[in-house]
């Protein structure tokens, strides 16, 4: 039951208050976006009303305290572009789910604001799932029309129409007509998306858990993603700079979010910006000082013990 | 459904999700059977979603749909149904001889094409995965911009392409060498005999667990993240929200 000095209990219980506590809390943390944070958002903003975008949803309620803040940033901004998206999954039969839970969320807190709800059939479309990531990513890339052409979706009257006779899809004959692919995932799939879509040269971004982070780092430094979301820092990245801008300047001359790959400036979205990262991003300060202690404690405990026992520290 | 209803559907679905985190996390204090029991129903759970959504996400309609056709309700026939895609089902069912011991050379055919595929995908994408990997791994170590330890904050994008600056030039040669101490880590697995070269090869090991340190890092943060998430969904969505009424 002990690991060193301290029961195992007192350890869990320290660490539900420490992930806990703070959440309450708005705690201020001084925050510069990193670069593939910075060119995501970047290309994000760059898009025009009207564009389509297609947003790969591969992750599910494993990875909810990451992907979820990714996907909520990614589709808050679309819709406030009034930008098209189409969303599908590959990875997981449970990722259709998560996402359309997620736009209704989005949804539901547009209508709170009193601002339009995004319609399904006419500013979006759900392209369903597709079993295999690597051939269905594949297929996509070789021949869309083939690949989403089975699919069926209500339209705004409630009959079942093809998918590509949605105005979503009016201009969509290849892959290459999209402005912008986004992948939000937990898995490979990031892998699949370089072999085969980064191949028809459009433009292609990652929103990925912390733990695929580091990997992805070297689709970008390759630049064959323009940018990446990683983890929780990612969400906080996004939530920041919708919220404050880039480098928009305030009374006194000063930026709250700058960066030099930003030319001139992106201004603030309006209506709600920040969410889970905001959130969470401080109690996960707060989490791991508290493991840093505990390894400083357990260092302590270990030399301490061999010195009881007569060994050399 | 009325709205009432479906609000105390929510609560119902949220506090089941209370008591699934809770049974969950209960494993961390030792082995339970309160663990056990959600472990249980979140296995059965997803595997029952799983084929409900393979059908109906996919199966119906890539393939269903395709077999037997698509009538409208007005009795307009706008897909026509084409009978060569029953032909998946013996193939796709060929799969599951590997557990008869007599056919299982059978579920080597389909087992043969997909490895097929999957190798000529592999062709295909390796040069675009990795030649720009490649490309890029060739980065230059030598200033152009003398003058500059760091890049002057009113250099345009222009000039950032073509000016290499002290600071970009030690980065770059920090990374070259990864790579190459790296690379040598793996080529040279044999006994080296070169003081030098051993020395790189011992560099190259030491980069790589400082890679894997982060990446250690990240994974550490990532679960970190779940745990909070988890906590939020407990005290904000489900306590405060839904059975105190508060935000």
């Amino acid at each position: 039951m002990k690991k060193g000095g301290i029961p195992k209990f007192v350890i869990y219980a320290l660490l539900i208050a420490c992930c806990s506590i703070p959440l309450f809390f708005k705690i201020p943390i001084p925050n510069k976006p990193s670069e593939p944070s910075v060119d995501f958002y970047k290309t994000l903003s760059a898009l025009k009303e009207g564009d389509v975008v297609l947003v790969g949803s591969d992750w599910t309620g494993s990875t909810r305290g990451e992907s979820k803040g990714h996907m909520k940033a990614i589709l808050r901004t679309l819709m406030r572009k009034k930008v098209k998206f189409v969303i599908w999954s590959t990875a997981d039969p449970q990722a259709p789910r998560a996402a359309l839970d997620v736009i209704a969320e989005v949804n539901a807190e547009r209508v709170a604001n009193k601002e339009e709800k995004y319609q399904r059939w006419t500013q979006w479309v759900s392209a369903g799932y597709y079993p295999n990531s690597d051939v269905a990513i594949n297929s996509v890339a070789q021949d869309i029309k083939t690949a989403f052409g089975a699919r069926r979706e209500n339209d705004t009257t409630g009959v079942q129409q093809p998918l590509f006779k949605s105005p979503v899809m009016e201009k969509i004959k290849s892959v290459t007509d999209f402005d912008l692919v986004i992948d939000v995932t937990a898995s490979k799939t990031t892998d699949f998306h370089v072999q085969f879509i980064s191949a028809k040269n459009v433009p292609l971004m990652f929103a990925v858990t912390g733990v695929m982070g580091p990997e992805t780092q070297v689709f970008y430094n390759s630049k064959q993603i323009k940018g990446f979301l990683s983890g929780l820092k990612g969400v906080f990245d996004m939530e920041q700079m919708m919220e404050k801008g880039v480098n928009v300047k305030d009374a006194n001359g000063v930026a709250a979010v700058s960066s030099d790959r930003v030319p001139g400036e992106i201004a603030p979205l309006p209506g709600v910006s920040v969410g889970q990262g905001t959130k969470y991003y401080p109690t996960l300060h707060v989490a791991l000082l508290l493991m840093i202690v505990m390894i400083g404690i357990g260092n302590y405990e270990m030399l301490a013990a061999r010195k009881r026992q007569g060994g050399k520290a | 459904m009325k709205p009432e209803q479906i609000e105390t559907y929510r609560t119902v679905a949220a506090a089941a999700g209370v008591l699934a985190t809770l049974g969950l996390f209960s494993v961390l204090y030792k082995e339970n059977k309160f663990y056990r029991l959600f472990e249980h129903i979140f296995l059965g759970l997803a595997a029952g979603w799983s084929a409900v959504a393979v059908w109906t996400e996919s199966l119906r309609e890539i393939w269903w749909d395709k077999l037997t056709g698509v009538v409208e309700t007005t009795g307009v026939v706008t897909e026509p149904g084409r009978w060569a895609y029953i032909l998946l089902i013996p193939i796709g069912a060929m799969g599951y001889m590997v557990f008869s011991k007599k056919h299982n050379w059978m579920a080597k055919i389909p087992m043969g094409v997909l490895l097929g595929i999957w190798s000529g995908q592999q062709i295909q994408s390796y040069w675009t995965v990795y030649g720009p990997q490649m490309k890029q791994g060739m980065l230059p170590i030598v200033p152009t911009a003398f003058d500059q330890v760091i890049a002057r904050s009113d250099r345009t994008p222009e000039l950032a392409a073509v000016t290499i600056t002290w600071s970009q030039a030690i980065s770059n040669f920090l990374f070259v060498f990864t790579l190459l101490s790296v690379l040598s880590y793996f080529l040279f697995s044999f006994e080296v005999k070169n003081k030098a070269l051993k020395q790189v090869n011992v560099a190259g090991r030491y980069l790589l667990m400082i890679g894997f340190g982060a990446i250690f890092g990240s994974t550490v943060m990532m679960r970190f993240s779940l745990v909070i998430d988890r906590m939020y969904f407990i005290w904000d969505e489900f306590l405060m929200k839904r059975v105190l009424h508060i935000g």
